[in-house]
């Protein structure tokens, strides 16, 4: 069963389209670039994934089921910004998803953490915004998912900071789970790539694996990317 | 799951409401000692302190009920529609179960609020003549009170505990004023804040012309007048002033209700973060 699956998904702000008859479906023990220019869509696909709104037409299914309750259990989300409560210390953050998550692996936080030299009782408005954000993707990756929806994760940090995350997802997700990271910054992950699709105006333009891109096409997915989007 | 959004809730509002009471307990000690000691000194100083205190004691109680006021509002707003939303809203739990949370949360501190603010009048009050000579005619009434009929002090007992449920569930309905104004405020894509006072008083208002509508139905159906449908009842003073009561219960109920609905309605379908 795909853990990801749109059918002729469509998404309206008024009348702007956001998405327009999306369709496309992923499989389990991917990791899948959502790749496309600011405003294509991206960020709506991935709060559709979430119920975090509802499609204006088609559906949206999580591991065969419409976003709620019970797919949230399933889903990791990473939202394009810092969104973890900034009064609480990393302790009680690490509390706060083991209460709600099962799938939530606190040891494995804790290491990520103390790598980083953060303190348990630190409060997230102490820290950089860097280092919230690297907080944040600790929490997200600590967990034994079926889908991590990773919104930009790697978009305004430094290259040292972009390295640091992309580790640390390849490192800490379920190798049984679908990887979805929305960005516009292809030649940073196109190397933790397996699949990519191509995303403009809310239409879904390309979905293809990486390998095949180059072989066939003899080109990176940067290069690529850089031609199909070319102003 | 809702034992654990109410945990986190409690740890989230608890940090701020505690201090704040803590506040209000050591302004009414200040207080206290300043009417015993203080006032009536004859050193302008302790005089002015005595005032001051006085003050911050009066500050403090308004304090309290403003900050769990807004506390009961912000949380909401906070944590459900603004960032924190993104993380508490993809919980694998159910919007009933957030709007619960809030609810009960906010419910609780309210009642924490009023008990606090008795406990620091008394404090302030403690070994006062006032206080004992108000005690001493408290006994007078009660002795007064034995000496009449169990069907008074029962009834009395049943108006008390019908004001506090009809106050108590008063609350409940203002929150959830405030709770259906925000979710549906926040679901239209620009000037959120401004839309969500709109909702508010326009809810206010419909309530109020729906309430006057209905009071003038029956009014023109006589439905006031018992007597023409039911010449047999015939009520006194004490079972009117309960089925008045009860009626204002039930009203209180379905006001809240239909804002729980709004609420509810706005978080599912309408839900709209930026």
């Amino acid at each position: 069963m795909s853990v990801l699956q749109c059918n002729s998904l469509s998404k309206h702000y008024g009348k702007i389209p956001a998405l327009e008859q999306v369709s496309f479906a992923i499989e389990p023990g991917r990791i899948v670039g959502l790749l496309g220019p600011n405003g294509s869509g991206k960020t709506t696909l991935i709060k559709l994934a979430n119920g975090l709104l509802t499609p204006s037409e088609g559906e949206i299914l999580i591991c065969g089921a419409a976003p709620g309750r019970a797919t949230h259990g399933l889903v990791s989300y990473l939202p394009e910004r810092t969104c973890i409560p900034t009064w609480m210390s990393t302790r009680q953050l690490m509390d706060f998803y083991g209460d709600f998550y099962p799938d939530f692996r606190r040891d494995a936080a804790q290491e990520m953490l103390q790598h980083l030299d953060i303190r348990p009782d630190q409060r997230v408005k102490q820290m950089s915004k860097g280092t919230r954000e690297k907080v944040q993707l600790i929490m997200v990756m600590s967990r034994q998912a079926k889908l991590y929806l990773l919104d930009e994760p790697i978009g305004g940090v430094d290259p040292a900071t972009r390295d640091y995350i992309l580790s640390t997802i390849i490192s800490n997700y379920n190798p049984e789970a679908a990887v979805i990271i929305s960005t516009h910054l292809i030649s940073d992950v196109e190397k933790v790539l397996d699949e990519v699709i191509f995303i403009n105006r809310g239409q879904v333009m390309l979905q293809s694996s990486v390998d095949e891109i180059r072989e066939e096409k003899g080109m990176s997915v940067d290069v690529l990317f850089r031609e199909v989007f070319k102003c | 799951m809702l034992r654990k959004l109410l945990k986190h809730e409690f740890r989230a509002t608890g940090r701020i409401m505690l201090p704040v009471i803590g506040i209000l307990l050591a302004t009414s000690v200040a207080a206290n000692l300043s009417l015993r000691y203080l006032m009536g000194s004859d050193a302008w100083f302790f005089s002015m302190l005595g005032i001051l205190l006085l003050t911050a004691f009066g500050f403090a109680i308004f304090g309290v009920f403003i900050v769990s006021f807004i506390l009961m509002i912000q949380r909401f707003y906070k944590n459900l529609l603004q960032d924190e939303g993104y993380v508490m809203l993809t919980l694998p739990v159910s919007i009933h179960q957030h709007i619960w949370s809030k609810l009960i949360v906010s419910s609780v501190w309210f009642i924490v609020t009023v008990l606090a603010v008795i406990l620091a009048c008394c404090i302030t009050a403690f070994d006062l003549t006032i206080i004992k000579e108000i005690l001493w005619g408290m006994g007078d009434l009660f002795q007064e009170l034995r000496k009449l009929q169990a069907y008074y002090a029962i009834n009395g007992t049943a108006i008390a505990i019908e004001m506090i449920v009809l106050v108590f569930l008063g609350l409940v309905a203002m929150c959830l004023q405030f709770y259906s104004a925000l979710a549906a405020g926040h679901s239209l894509p620009t000037h959120k804040m401004a839309w969500s006072v709109a909702w508010y008083f326009g809810l206010q208002f419909a309530f109020q012309i729906i309430a006057f509508s209905a009071i003038q139905i029956l009014d023109q159906i006589n439905f006031f007048n018992w007597d023409i449908f039911h010449p047999e009842i015939h009520l006194d003073a004490m079972a009117g002033i309960h089925i008045g009561m009860a009626m204002m219960i039930f009203l209180t109920v379905v006001h809240g209700a239909i804002f729980y609905g709004i609420t509810t309605f706005f978080m599912k379908k309408r839900l709209n973060l930026e």
